[in-house]
């Protein structure tokens, strides 16, 4: 009898031990942490920059399409807040993504900035896998001249906030440019993100 | 300065009533005039469009308040818009211009604002600083999930502690 009930502890205690080890394990939130970019992606291979493509001329985007992430996704214009930084779309939309609207527009020579979030209260938001991004992927803007401007990535980098690279990351360009930003960079629960994940291409074709 | 109101409140009206006569006929279609980007600087390409020349409709542009001289609008596939683009002249003046798109067919013009500021390309303002694009909504774990986890490790303890008590007494395993 006291064999049985000795069994049947030994069994409770390995099945709540588990348990416990999966509920508090790591990972086992309703998502993990969303990606962050290794450092090789930071680093351009030499000679393996692919073709510039011509500048288009000023066109607003309308959407934003990267298929090695699933991103597709509408786009609203931005502007600046009150502290001259850039403002962000609704974060109850969690498919919606913004451009700088006062600045280049993407394919135009410049540099065009596109923002959006890495998830919301509800969860991952539209650019939740960006710093899964690889260099040589493709991002695709559609523009309202029914033009599409084709972007080739360059880099994918992480800055922290109180360190923000400005110039680098919105300084003007001499060829078509593209920037897609969104948070990253760690979290921490009373700051919140730490910083940006930063997508850096350029512009290698369009139709 | 009254007979200029009144003779403004009178364009606005006629504006209005023309505009009210003609709408029917393109089922609704807006009246404006989009100047793209609306403020520029001299020599910046400048990109209107119009849906209120209906499907397939052209239309001639206007942009001679600023300059510009004429230019078309043709028809897109995009909503039904017609598209054109004029240059702001190099030697424009600051300013608000109103830019007019007349549809080929003769029926309908729409207006809308281009303001030229000089602000060179170089020195075009540019946001600085980090974005603010998430919440941490996508992690962190469920609160009833962690007090789940620690009550099964809790259990798991006393479990433990039993057993190896036993043990230690030496009484049957």
């Amino acid at each position: 009898m006291r064999r049985i009930g000795d069994t049947a502890i030994a069994a409770v205690t390995v099945v709540a031990l588990g348990s416990g080890v999966y509920l508090l394990g790591p990972g086992s939130g309703p998502h993990d942490a969303p990606p962050q970019p290794a450092a090789a992606e930071g680093r351009p291979d030499p000679g393996e920059e692919r073709l510039e493509a011509p500048a288009l001329s000023a066109s607003p985007p309308t959407r934003i399409r990267i298929p090695a992430i699933r991103v597709n996704a509408p786009l609203m214009g931005l502007a600046l807040t009150a502290a001259g930084s850039l403002d962000v779309p609704p974060a109850g939309e969690k498919n919606l993504a913004g451009w700088y609207e006062a600045g280049t527009t993407p394919g135009e020579r410049g540099t065009a900035i596109v923002a959006g979030h890495v998830d919301n209260t509800e969860g991952p938001a539209v650019f939740y896998d960006l710093g899964a991004l690889k260099r040589g992927a493709t991002i695709e803007v559609d523009r309202r001249d029914r033009s599409v401007a084709v972007f080739t990535v360059d880099a994918v980098e992480v800055y922290q906030a109180r360190n923000f690279p400005d110039e680098k990351v919105y300084g003007a360009a001499e060829r078509p440019e593209l920037r897609v930003i969104t948070c990253g960079g760690g979290y921490s629960r009373t700051t919140g993100y730490q910083g940006n994940v930063v997508v850096f291409a350029h512009l290698t074709g369009s139709r | 300065m009254r007979r200029t109101v009144r003779l403004l409140t009178g364009a606005a009206l006629a504006v209005a009533a023309a505009g009210a006569a003609g709408a029917p006929a393109y089922g609704g279609s807006s009246g404006s005039l989009d100047v793209y980007p609306s403020t520029a600087a001299p020599g910046a390409q400048v990109t209107v469009n119009t849906s209120a020349c209906g499907e397939k409709g052209s239309a001639v542009g206007d942009a001679s308040s600023v300059g510009a001289g004429t230019f078309t609008l043709a028809p897109s596939t995009h909503e039904g818009e017609a598209i054109g683009e004029f240059r702001v002249p190099p030697s424009a003046q600051p300013g608000t211009y109103e830019i007019v798109a007349k549809c080929a067919d003769g029926t309908r013009q729409v207006t809308g604002d281009l303001t030229v500021a000089l602000t060179p390309a170089a020195g075009q303002l540019q946001p600085h600083g980090s974005v603010k694009t998430g919440v941490g909504g996508a992690l962190g774990t469920d609160p009833v999930q962690t007090a789940a986890g620690v009550a099964a490790l809790a259990v798991a303890a006393a479990g433990g502690t039993w057993l190896l008590h036993r043990r230690a007494r030496g009484d049957a395993f």
